[in-house]
């Protein structure tokens, strides 16, 4: 294991505000970080001090988010064609990391002949977003190739296409079933915001989408599926840092 | 590594339910000239259909076919086209198209395929599960006998929620000439469910994960999809609001681009209210509410969204909820349509059909469409809802029906203009139950066959709108003068052409839509305004020929001719133009092989000559001119004798029209005295096989005179 040089609390409050969990984990909490979990801040500029194989936990939030509001969507699905066609230059609704095609139909619950939502239910059409996780996220720690990081310019979470091997762990993971598989590329593509210029927003011609400042949208709703959490052990290992297992004296 | 092909899926599907054979064919090597649509429909009627094989034999086939733009962001695009040989053509099936939008055509592209073709007939009620190259033929025997609704539900728990169910009802499992296959809950494709009921074949849902190719610059893709984003008007390519505001030079009151700022989604929880700039590409889903400009303006208040085809930003089917039709009558409360489908059970009624707005009205509407959607029962652009009325209001039933069923039906609900009269009559048709319900089943040529009553008793009464062969007018002389009589004498049921009144409707001012027409059809005198007509001319013809090309072309790219095409725009900075060569713009980038204007107009027109030489050899029968391209007598009429030309009425000339003809077929290149394409014209098509076949059937102008 490395060394952490120089640590200060200072940097690692700052952490500890960026994944969200200052106010769940315990200032001595952090004080156990490992070399390992502050990797992962190469936001705050911190990454190149430590290692450079060191596995990725804990990734700073992302600076925005897409906002959907499924009372104005109209079903057309512009939004997951201009996500894959100007992106990739293919129409590919199963490729699209915006998700509307599952939901046109019947909704989410799907045809149940109940309260049905979709075109055959009440109409409203709950369109599928990245929330772009706090920490944990769940489809990058569910990565045992470190290959979701964090974009550098808005912080979304994006797949490294060159460090994906194709396992869809994380389409396991995400419990929003928000990550996309290219079966042509084999590799996982998930929502990276365009860079900062959403295509889908911008393709939308019923103002059903926005471009706002990230927040939690996790903690809205429930994802309605159980997703699949395999965590590598490299990773847990890291977690251990700072959740400490239960009956574990904290101030060793 | 092979060079892929964008815009085409590539393969073909062909199912035989005769003998459960399931095969894929390149779509390239054997469609490529008819791009797809009804083109890929057409040839495979020519090659393999032989002239006389009836609807519902076993040797007619079935061809659902999206185009080569389909399943793209391309505005308006989803289109299918459901070409076999049409039930309802009276007195002779031929060869016709249904149209349908909805996800199906999107999906059936992603699963891998431009079109399906269906043979044969299966010896038990089956449905056709596709979910990429997995394509199955499972047994329907659960199903047969169910609504589409139902239908459509069991079939998604069995395959999975995304996929697309295209069903038959009651109506076409009958085989019901006037049957009808429905997609995405509304979306359906006239007179082809009763040939698929034929087939024993209750449904096709389909599944598609892959991808349809950009084979073009992305980036130059994206600017041309932005840029036919702003020429979009509201649904028909009405490129002014209907209400004055500031942000537009011009408005006009019929346009169908409603969506005034301050109007409200009233159903959506909570209200929607439109507001902003209305030119703004994030709001085009707004100025189109069907129901609205249909029914009314209350209408508003029941609507939750528009809805629509997969990737149109006009949401043309206007999604509505009217509560308390559950309880009234026993259905859901939340139904959605466009246009003449949206009226289905309000345009029974005399006393509400020539009227917007009122709760009755509204109700019937929702009453309609349920039965309508649900069944499966097709209106004939409202013909069936015309010939009811005719035969009721005109005492025909009375005297013709047995009077123990004329007792059972209940006259009394359709003189109150009460919905709950629908719940009798549309099952009653669909079912085709009693002599009322078989005859109208089959469609208005039923009626005079069955009856024995003269075609000229609907042909000279414009109230029916009838035109001939069992089908109305559609976009005839109250729209487009001479053009649109042209058009209407070119088809085997009702035109379904809007190339012309997409423009002549547009409502910019007449003196900006001539000048827009001298740059495309070479002259101002193209067009007159609606109901302002002065004599035929060559520049009309011309105009006629491109309107028809089109609305083939379209069919064939799978983009939407109740929209396209998009000669004009709401630019005033264009002078308000609109581009005539998008068409091109788009195939050529989406395949990547570049084709121009004339050149793609030109697979239009072999495509619609095709469509010509299938009607010539089905019909046996050369001379068109005299046997098919005929108006009824009605457009040369005015109820206050109003001469034609004269500023207010649609009376046409007849001896106006026969020179309409003249030119039109001179533009075409066909025979003046026949109305028919000769050998040489077909060559020039790249259909010289045609040309010969028909030649030695003596059924070519200089062979067959």
């Amino acid at each position: 294991m490395h060394t952490i040089r120089n640590s200060s609390s200072k940097w690692i409050e700052q952490a500890a505000k960026a994944s969200g969990f200052e106010t769940e984990l315990t200032r001595r909490g952090f004080l156990k970080l490992s070399v390992c979990a502050i990797s992962g801040l190469a936001m705050l500029g911190l990454g190149e001090a430590f290692g450079e194989n060191a596995p990725l936990v804990i990734l700073d939030n992302a600076k925005g988010c897409i906002l959907a509001d499924p009372t104005r969507c109209v079903g057309c699905q512009r939004c997951e064609l201009a996500c894959t066609e100007f992106n990739d230059g293919r129409a590919q609704p199963s490729l699209a990391r915006i998700k509307i095609a599952r939901a046109v139909n019947f909704g989410l619950t799907g045809p149940t002949g109940g309260d049905m939502h979709g075109d055959w239910g009440d109409g409203l059409l709950l369109q599928g977003v990245c929330r772009q996780c706090p920490h944990p996220v769940p489809c990058a720690t569910a990565c045992p190739q470190n290959a979701i990081k964090v974009d550098p310019q808005t912080g979304a979470r994006v797949v490294d296409p060159a460090v994906c091997v194709g396992c869809r762990l994380c389409q396991r993971a995400c419990p929003w079933g928000m990550l996309s598989f290219d079966e042509e590329a084999g590799v996982a593509t998930k929502c990276f915001l365009c860079h900062g210029s959403p295509k889908c927003v911008e393709a939308c011609p019923a103002a059903a989408l926005r471009y706002v400042p990230w927040r939690d949208l996790t903690r809205d709703g429930s994802s309605g599926r159980p997703a699949l959490s395999v965590v590598a052990p490299e990773k847990a290992k890291a977690c251990l840092d700072c959740h400490l297992p239960a009956g574990t004296n904290a101030a060793k | 590594m092979a060079v892929r092909s964008g815009g085409f899926a590539g393969k073909v599907l062909r199912v035989d339910l005769s003998t459960g054979k399931i095969g894929t064919e390149n779509t390239l090597e054997r469609y490529a000239a008819m791009l797809g649509g009804a083109g890929i429909g057409y040839r495979v009627l020519w090659d393999e259909v032989p002239a006389g094989t009836g609807p519902f034999d076993p040797a007619n086939k079935l061809v659902f076919a999206a185009g080569v733009l389909v399943g793209t962001s391309v505005p308006c695009n989803g289109r299918t086209t459901v070409t076999t040989i049409f039930p309802t053509c009276w007195p002779k099936p031929l060869v016709g198209s249904g149209h349908m939008g909805g996800h199906f055509a999107a999906t059936l592209k992603y699963a891998g395929y431009d079109a399906l073709i269906v043979e044969g007939k299966a010896d038990r009620p089956v449905w056709l599960m596709i979910r990429d190259a997995r394509v199955e033929i499972r047994d329907a025997g659960h199903l047969w006998g169910s609504g589409i609704r139902r239908t459509t539900l069991e079939i998604s728990q069995e395959m999975g929620a995304d996929c697309v169910v295209a069903a038959i009802g009651q109506a076409g499992e009958n085989q019901a000439p006037m049957g009808m296959v429905v997609n995405s809950v509304s979306h359906s494709a006239g007179g082809v469910g009763g040939v698929m009921g034929a087939k024993n074949l209750k449904a096709v849902a389909v599944q598609g994960s892959g991808a349809v190719r950009i084979a073009g610059d992305k980036g130059e893709w994206e600017r041309l999809i932005k840029f036919h984003l702003s020429i979009l008007g509201g649904n028909n390519q009405h490129v002014v609001p209907s209400f004055p505001t500031p942000e537009a030079e011009y408005y006009n009151p019929a346009s169908r681009w409603i969506g005034q700022p301050g109007k409200h989604w009233g159903a959506a929880k909570p209200p929607v209210a439109i507001t902003g700039n209305i030119h703004d590409p994030n709001r085009i889903a707004y100025r189109t509410n069907s129901a609205a400009y249909f029914l009314g303006d209350e209408a508003w208040k029941y609507t939750i969204r528009g809805n629509g085809c997969t990737a149109c930003p006009i949401r043309c089917h206007t999604m509505l909820k009217v509560p308390s039709v559950t309880a009234k009558y026993g259905i859901p409360d939340t139904a959605q349509n466009t246009c003449v489908a949206l009226q289905f059970g309000r345009l029974f009624f005399e006393r509400l059909a020539g009227r917007k707005g009122g709760e009755a009205a509204i109700e019937a509407c929702m009453v309609g469409m349920h039965l309508a959607d649900d069944l499966g029962l097709w209106s004939n652009y409202g013909q069936l809802q015309r010939d009811l009325r005719k035969l009721y209001e005109g005492g025909y039933l009375k005297d013709r029906l047995g009077a123990k069923e004329y007792a059972s039906i209940p006259w009394d609900k359709y003189e109150n203009a009460d919905p709950a009269f629908l719940l009798d009559l549309i099952p009653r048709i669909a079912n085709r139950q009693g002599e009322l319900g078989e005859v109208l089943s089959r469609g208005t040529g039923a009626i005079f066959d069955h009856w024995s009553i003269p075609e000229a008793q609907w042909a000279e009464d414009r109230t029916t709108t009838y035109w001939k062969m069992g089908h109305p007018k559609h976009h005839a002389n109250e729209d487009d003068g001479q053009c649109g009589v042209i058009i209407n004498t070119q088809y085997n049921r009702d035109a379904q052409c809007h190339s012309h009144t997409n423009f002549v409707r547009n409502g910019l001012p007449l003196e900006v839509q001539k000048k827009l027409a001298v740059a495309i059809w070479g002259s101002p005198d193209a067009l007159d305004a609606p109901g302002d007509y002065t004599p035929a001319n060559v520049h009309k013809a011309k105009r006629a020929k491109w309107s028809l090309l089109r609305k083939e072309l379209h069919d064939a790219l799978g983009v939407c001719n109740w929209m396209g095409p998009w000669a004009a725009s709401p630019l005033r900075e264009r002078g308000y133009a609109g581009d005539d060569s998008l068409e091109s713009k788009f195939l050529s980038l989406a395949t990547g092989q570049v084709m121009d204007r004339e050149a793609l107009d030109r697979a239009g027109e072999r495509i619609f000559t095709l469509h010509r030489a299938l009607t010539i050899r089905d019909m046996g029968q050369v001379n068109m001119r005299a046997k098919h391209d005929i108006v009824p007598p009605w457009i040369f009429e005015d109820t206050s004798g109003a001469a034609p030309f004269t500023k207010g009425t649609i009376r046409m000339d007849p001896a106006d029209i026969a020179r309409a003809m003249d030119l039109f077929y001179a533009v075409m290149g066909w025979d003046k005295d026949t109305g028919a394409p000769g050998k040489a014209r077909y060559a020039a098509l790249g259909l010289a096989d045609v040309g010969e076949t028909l030649a030695a059937a003596k059924l070519t102008p200089e062979e067959g005179k």
